[in-house]
């Protein structure tokens, strides 16, 4: 089964040379199929690590610390399935117009960068991890620039920041095959000693992954590439492409770390989330544009991401079976289903406004005027991703914040519920906002006639949504999938 | 002090001189040419731990060679980029995003941080 | 390691920290390329001090040489912006930016210092390198470990530099066509005429000895690129009827390593397992079409930022100097390069 590991990575840059080199008319329907297979290849995995629980694959032949190992756990397949159940509808939404890739080389950049994320998911050597991070931020920053003139600044700013990121991430890993002597995950964790070297290394990593992610304050590049990207390409930047520095972030910490930190380190994280989700939530509020209302928003949602090492931390040496154990369980949970939620509700969201802009030939709000009589359907996406970002029953996002709800009055930690509880009524706020600028406004004169939109397009908006509603039922078998890897527990 | 130390400060003070410059230089090649130096500074961290076997530790080499390949591929699209960018062109390209372009190069959204004439920040 | 530190490696800490000081931050951007251009020299000569060749060389070629060459035409090709001095930001932003900068960095330069004061010499996996060099099909473990141990790295890294060439070819202007110099018949042609042939022996060489020595695809690689430069630059070649051939050949060293990794999935040992007994072979033929791919890649690099000028020339509002942009280049390109395909 482990040979099914490099096909998820080497599959889908096969793919991208055959697309790089066909002519434009077969692209997008050569990588839905691609994208298709590939879908497919990750479910039977996610079968296999559910009941089997990890698999593992050397590639090369060559055991670690000399060659590298790929490991697919719990947590890697749940961010692969991730990957491929939000990339799947939205290549199938960017077939609809040129006007959403912005030039036929998305076909093979995107396959690309599919490669790098599933690269990133599957690995379990630092170094190759730093290569596949790079594969991934140079193909995101490809992307970016497709949207012309407008988004090469942006996409500048961009690569200088995932790049930057990455270089202290390497300085990081330099540090730390100093002390243990070797590149593997896995190794690594059983003989590194915390102490000042050691921590010197995490801060290192911790600031080049929070750079990626665009964690406050360092988040400002993230609404300039996101809203300037073309808009096939914003909903996999916000949903896809910041979860794998957090993954990675995740990986270091706990499996490598074995969450021990330098004081302070995870406060000062879970503060900076805070911060980010009020800041996120309030500069929202005050956009104009759509796209950069949503990219706020995701500057938002990366703040509840980082309470997971706030929580988490203290928590992990607690015996079984006590409240702090219980505490630990429901961070790790919450935060994962808010990260599905999020990748699921933020890319509806930006194929909706992307919809919506092509309609109306304009991002501004006030251009949206009437919008909901003409296209329900797509500002009932929008709206309703909304409502999941900001946690209301039954949604998914609302059982992510409710296990995080119930971890911060177990554990005693009232001035997180005030966050958890104010960033959902400021996501509502903004939401609401877009909406009501759809209304029709008497006086308002008739717009010429806006374009048509292949209904595919919605349509895909739409599925995402209400995807992210009904899973909301499905969250205990989420959990019982993903509680193996709590990480007091059983890594191997 | 050690032969190593010497470098290791070299090292560090490379990296800290070319990230400060990065995050704030203007000019965009500039941004690049800090790029690299701070890529060098901290490939030499590799090859300093690599120097504290003997013979030199092998693998950290091979590091070092795949950092500056993927470095040299990112010089390599931001320059392009850059020239795209800095390039005079009246006759403006079809504009491919469906939103009708800004009448100025605006660094994105508004944002609450004082922006200088290049916006601001990371 | 331990042995106390000399005269000339203070020297030359003091000269890479000058060096890199002024590139960084020397107001004039032709100042600052050519300081970086040294920079990547004397960067060179520190590995090879340190013990490091194949770093050495690949720094020499790729860092200094290659990156240094697209630096120079990013600063000179385009006359608008050469005597550009680096006008910085709104002053408030970059005082405090540089203010929070210069606390993190002092910060982040006493943690290095500190840690690498202390750093213990650890039993790596370069041992374990050593001892099963035997079995790689190479006998120079730099070799040895990019393209046998751990070539799933050195695969993802072509697939990088692919991605930074298709990014960077979806950049062109549409309606332009590759740039063609015209035919240089004075000193230029006469020395690229000259120094191609050896350059090409040398990189053949240097391609073949990466299995028992520095070298490898890596570096000839980058030697090649120089060798097209040169060629492009003096105009001697076709250089725009190749255009055709750009994708394939640019894509055709990720494209050879994915089907050695699908062939030795399918009928070998597993994805990228390379038994001992033809590991050699397959090594050196693999690197020397990564080495076509590598070497056309960073040519046509520089060649695309060519390519964006010439969709700028004869715009209203361009003035006319913009046209005789780099000695005669721009007067010597050949006529009806604005033509649609």
């Amino acid at each position: 089964m482990g040979v099914l590991l490099p096909m998820l990575v080497l599959g889908p840059l096969g793919g991208a040379v055959l697309l790089a080199l066909l002519p434009a008319r077969i692209r997008p329907w050569l990588t839905v199929g691609l994208a298709a297979a590939l879908g497919a290849a990750v479910v039977v995995l996610v079968g296999v690590v559910a009941v089997g629980g990890v698999v593992h694959y050397q590639v090369a032949g060559w055991a670690p610390p000399l060659g590298i190992e790929l490991l697919v756990d719990p947590f890697s397949a749940a961010m692969l399935a991730m990957t491929a159940g939000v990339s799947l509808p939205v290549l199938i939404y960017a077939t609809g117009t040129e006007l959403v890739r912005g030039h036929e080389a998305f076909w093979p950049l995107v396959m690309m960068l599919w490669s790098g994320l599933n690269a990133v998911y599957v690995t379990a050597d630092l170094f190759n991890a730093y290569v596949a991070l790079e594969l991934m931020g140079l193909s995101a920053v490809a992307l970016v620039i497709l949207g012309g003139s407008s988004a090469w600044r942006a996409g500048l700013r961009y690569l200088f920041i995932a790049v930057l990121g990455s270089l202290l991430y390497l300085l990081g890993v330099a540090l730390i095959y100093g002390q243990t002597g070797t590149l593997d995950m896995v190794g690594a964790g059983e003989v590194l000693t915390s102490g000042t070297y050691a921590f010197t290394a995490l801060v290192m990593i911790t600031a080049g992954m929070a750079l990626k992610t665009a964690l406050f304050p360092m988040h400002t590049w993230l609404p300039a590439a996101h809203a300037a990207a073309p808009s096939a390409v914003s909903p996999l930047l916000s949903a896809l492409v910041i979860k794998a520095s957090l993954y990675l972030l995740i990986r270091i910490w706990f499996t490598v770390f074995g969450g021990a930190a330098p004081t302070g380190l995870p406060t000062a994280l879970g503060v900076l989330g805070c911060a980010a989700v009020v800041w996120g939530n309030v500069v929202a509020l005050r956009q104009d544009r759509l796209k950069a209302v949503v990219s706020y928003s995701t500057v938002a949602q990366v703040g509840y991401f980082f309470l997971l090492f706030a929580y988490l931390a203290p928590a992990l040496d607690a015996p079984a079976g006590s409240t702090q154990e219980q505490v630990a369980l429901a961070a790790w949970t919450g935060v994962l289903v808010l990260v599905f939620s999020h990748a699921l509700a933020k890319a509806a969201m930006f194929m909706a406004a992307g919809v919506l802009a092509i309609a109306h030939r304009s991002d501004n709000l006030n251009d949206q005027v009437g919008a909901v009589n003409r296209m329900p359907g797509t500002v009932l996406a929008f709206a309703a991703a909304g409502v999941v970002l900001a946690g209301l029953p039954p949604t998914m996002g609302f059982m992510g914040k409710w296990q995080l709800l119930q971890a911060s009055m177990v554990g005693g930690q009232w001035w997180w519920l005030a966050v958890l509880l104010g960033g959902g009524l400021l996501t509502l706020g903004y939401t609401a906002r877009v909406v009501r600028a759809t209304f029709d406004r008497p006086g308002h004169a008739g717009r010429d006639q806006p374009r048509v939109v292949p209904v595919r397009m919605p349509a895909m908006s739409l599925m995402l949504t209400v995807t992210a509603v009904v899973l909301g039922f499905l969250t205990l078998p989420v959990a019982q999938f993903l509680e193996p890897v709590l990480p007091a527990g059983a890594l191997p | 002090m050690t032969h190593g130390d010497v470098f290791g400060l070299l090292a560090a003070g490379l990296v800290v001189l070319a990230v400060v410059r990065l995050l704030t230089a203007g000019d965009l090649v500039r941004r690049v040419i800090a790029l690299n130096i701070a890529s060098g500074g901290v490939l030499m961290v590799l090859v300093l731990v690599a120097a504290h076997s003997e013979p030199p530790d092998s693998v950290l080499h091979a590091l070092a060679l795949t950092g500056i390949v993927i470095t040299v591929s990112v010089t390599g699209l931001a320059l392009v980029l850059i020239r795209r960018i800095e390039s005079p062109e009246h006759g403006e390209q079809p504009h491919d995003n469906e939103v009708p372009p800004d009448a100025d190069h605006d660094d994105g959204p508004h944002d609450e941080h004082i922006q200088g004439a290049h916006g601001g920040g990371p | 390691m331990s042995e106390a530190a000399g005269v000339f490696d203070v020297v030359m800490v003091l000269g890479l920290l000058a060096v890199a000081a002024v590139a960084l931050f020397h107001p004039r951007r032709l100042t600052a390329a050519a300081m970086f251009l040294v920079f990547g020299v004397l960067l060179a000569v520190v590995w090879a001090w340190l013990g490091a060749p194949d770093v050495a060389i690949a720094e020499a070629v790729l860092g200094a040489g290659v990156t240094g060459v697209l630096v120079m035409n990013a600063v000179t090709g385009n006359p608008m912006t050469a005597e550009e001095t680096d006008r910085g930001r709104g002053r408030v932003t970059v005082r405090g930016y540089m203010l929070v900068a210069g606390i993190l960095a002092a910060a982040v330069a006493v943690g290095l210092i500190g840690v690498l004061w202390d750093l213990a010499p650890a039993t790596g996996t370069g041992t374990l390198v050593d001892r099963n060099v035997a079995d790689s099909g190479v006998s120079h473990p730099v070799t040895a470990v990019l393209l046998n141990f751990r070539n799933y790295d050195t695969l993802l890294e072509i697939a990088v530099l692919a991605a930074a060439a298709v990014g960077a070819l979806a950049l062109r202007p549409p309606g332009t066509r590759m740039p063609q110099l015209r035919h240089d018949s004075g000193p230029l042609g006469a020395m690229v005429r000259l120094v191609v042939p050896v350059l090409a022996l040398v990189l053949g060489w240097l391609l073949v000895a990466g299995s028992t020595r520095p070298g490898g695809a890596f570096q000839a690689g980058a030697l090649l690129a120089g060798a097209l430069l040169m060629l492009y630059l003096a105009g001697i070649g076709p250089t725009r009827r190749l255009q055709r051939w750009t994708g394939p050949v640019l894509l055709l060293g990720l494209a050879v390593f994915l089907a050695l990794a699908a062939g030795t999935a399918a009928i070998g040992g597993g994805w990228l397992v390379l038994d001992a007994d033809w590991a050699g072979p397959v090594i050196v033929a693999l690197e020397a079409v990564l080495m076509i791919s590598i070497g056309t890649t960073l040519a046509v690099l520089l060649m695309t930022m060519d390519q964006i000028n010439s969709a700028a020339r004869g715009l209203p509002g361009v003035p006319a100097w913009y046209s005789a942009e780099r000695s005669g280049a721009g007067a010597a390109l050949q006529d009806g390069e604005n033509d649609a395909r």
